[in-house]
């Protein structure tokens, strides 16, 4: 294997292995702590634009599969990893990780002191930092004067409505860079789903008169949104109801006008507990945030929170007092990660089987 | 040969739903008096009651009435209290919610409504049932339900909490 470096903002460079694609790239770099699913982590459009460090130390051995796509197009920049694992004998896996980031264009550097790297990074501010050939003064250069696109959204969403079909319930579902999961999910459930653009109107989405609306979860801050997604949500939550995650569920806290703020460090992993408030239990969930709603801003009137992560004491939930609208900050479906609260999927349905009586 | 047509999960869900919807439509908890029917009704009652504090904060009342005495189909001797309560209750300008486990013909329903009227005059009261499952002999509809059971009038619906049947579980029976 060939040598390739890491090289971070504040100047620091790791040495180590190239595998995947012969490419030199620039994102923001975190840090996930998932024991599996690195095939889901990566094509999951929340890490476009950024380089992700897997604690996990052995990542690839159970190759890539048809199954486990998040999204076809994967937009993250790179993948650092203490040992890359070339052996896969998982029997669903037709690929492996290194042809597959081939592929999409997008290197990986083995070799790495990934406890070192994470410390390094936990619980500060994000990051830039690019995997280089040569980590020289023009690679650091190029890398401070790389600015990243707050556009991310606007680079993932769908251009056009699409179609999962199903014979139940009619639900539009806003595209934010969402990930498979949930049209696997509503797929379950029979729903009749139609995906449609970040930018859609309100009047669009009442045109459509659909049962349920959901809000996907998706790349970047919320507020590099323009404010019409806000004016969207605070109309249709009020005639049709609605659930929304990850992205989705700060976009629904910022129109409710509670105050979204950057968490330090960001945090993807599924080992939080997570209480859920009305009933005192503990779940765990896949988390994948940068961001998180203050408590402090949620207007008692507007909205109840529902769910409260145990180690961080962030909000992990909320719901609108009014209407039969709720979000959760963490990614219900898994994928990976448990499926605790995979029944969210159905609570929302209950709401809208509720509504169309 | 029975069929279980709500678990543990699927009850517990049922009653988080009710709560929420509850805060919906009274707008918080302000007033709020809970009512349960009988026995089953009452244990669902304090769930709600339970959720409600967790959520809110608040302690939301809960009564217990025994509906006999009203009733216009069941054969019955006329000295039952109406009220399973120590304490002295008013549901005068209150908003009651009517708490009962089954919502069949209605008969229930009706006479828990002459048994509230003699506690005074609430504001109003609306109706949260664990199980609708049609064949309604009288104009009365459930304001919040768990769960919409379409059944024959062969079938018998069974309900059990874990308060007193050691599990949470709806069944449906042939007669």
């Amino acid at each position: 294997m060939t040598t390739r470096y890491l090289i971070l903002e504040d100047g620091t460079s790791y040495k180590g292995k190239a595998f995947g694609a012969e490419a030199t790239t620039t994102g923001e770099i975190i840090v996930n702590s998932n024991m599996l699913g690195y095939q889901e982590v990566i094509t999951n459009q929340i890490y476009h634009n950024q380089i992700i460090v897997f604690t996990q130390p052995s990542i690839g051995n159970t190759g890539i599969n048809h199954k486990s796509f998040e999204a076809i197009v994967t937009n993250s920049k790179g993948v650092v990893v203490k040992e890359y694992s070339n052996i896969s004998t998982n029997r669903l896996g037709n690929l492996n990780l290194d042809l597959f980031l081939k592929q999409h264009n997008i290197p990986g550097i083995a070799g790495i002191d990934t406890r070192e790297l994470t410390r390094r990074l936990n619980r500060k501010q994000t990051m830039k930092a690019s995997i280089v050939d040569m980590d020289d003064e023009h690679a650091f250069d190029q890398l401070h004067a790389t600015v990243l696109t707050n556009q991310q959204v606007n680079q993932v969403s769908t251009k056009a409505p699409f179609p999962n079909t199903g014979d139940g319930y009619n639900i539009v579902l806003i595209d934010f860079g969402l990930k498979y999961g949930i049209l696997r999910k509503l797929a379950d459930l029979d729903c009749n789903v139609i995906v449609m653009p970040f930018e859609t109107t309100s009047q669009e989405i009442f045109d459509l008169d659909p049962d349920g609306v959901v809000l996907s979860t998706g790349p970047g801050s919320p507020r590099d949104l323009p404010d019409s997604v806000l004016q969207m949500i605070r109309e249709v939550q009020k005639e049709i109801p609605m659930f929304a995650m990850g992205l989705g569920h700060e976009l629904f806290a910022l129109a409710n006008d509670a105050n979204v703020y950057k968490l330090d460090g960001e945090h993807h992993g599924s080992n939080h507990p997570i209480r859920q408030v009305i009933t005192n239990q503990i779940i765990y969930a896949s988390q994948s945030e940068g961001y998180a709603v203050d408590p402090k801003s949620i207007i008692h009137d507007q909205l109840l929170i529902t769910y409260v992560d145990l180690v961080n004491g962030t909000v992990q939930g909320i719901r609108h007092r009014d209407y039969p609208a709720f979000s959760v900050q963490f990614s219900p479906d898994g994928g990976p990660g448990p499926q605790d609260s995979a029944d969210l999927f159905e609570e929302f349905l209950e709401n809208v089987s509720s509504q169309r009586r | 040969m029975s069929k279980v047509v709500v678990d543990k999960m699927a009850m517990q869900r049922a009653l988080t739903r009710i709560t929420y919807e509850i805060i919906e439509k009274n707008k918080g908890v302000n007033n709020l008096v809970l009512v349960g029917i009988k026995t089953r009704g009452i244990y669902l009652a304090k769930r709600i009651a339970n959720r409600l504090q967790k959520l809110e904060n608040k302690e939301v009342p809960v009564v217990g009435i025994d509906v006999t005495k009203y009733r216009d189909d069941i054969q019955h001797t006329d000295n039952e209290p109406a009220v399973l309560s120590d304490e002295a209750v008013s549901l005068k300008d209150k908003n009651i919610i009517l708490v009962d486990d089954v919502l069949f013909t209605g008969r229930t329903i009706n006479a828990a409504l002459s048994a509230i009227a003699e506690l005074g005059r609430p504001k109003n009261i609306r109706l949260a049932v664990l199980v609708d499952r049609g064949h309604r002999e009288l104009p009365i509809r459930a304001d919040f339900v768990g769960k919409n059971i379409p059944t024959s009038k062969q079938e018998i619906i069974n309900v059990q909490v874990d308060e007193i049947d050691d599990q949470d579980s709806v069944e449906i029976d042939e007669k």
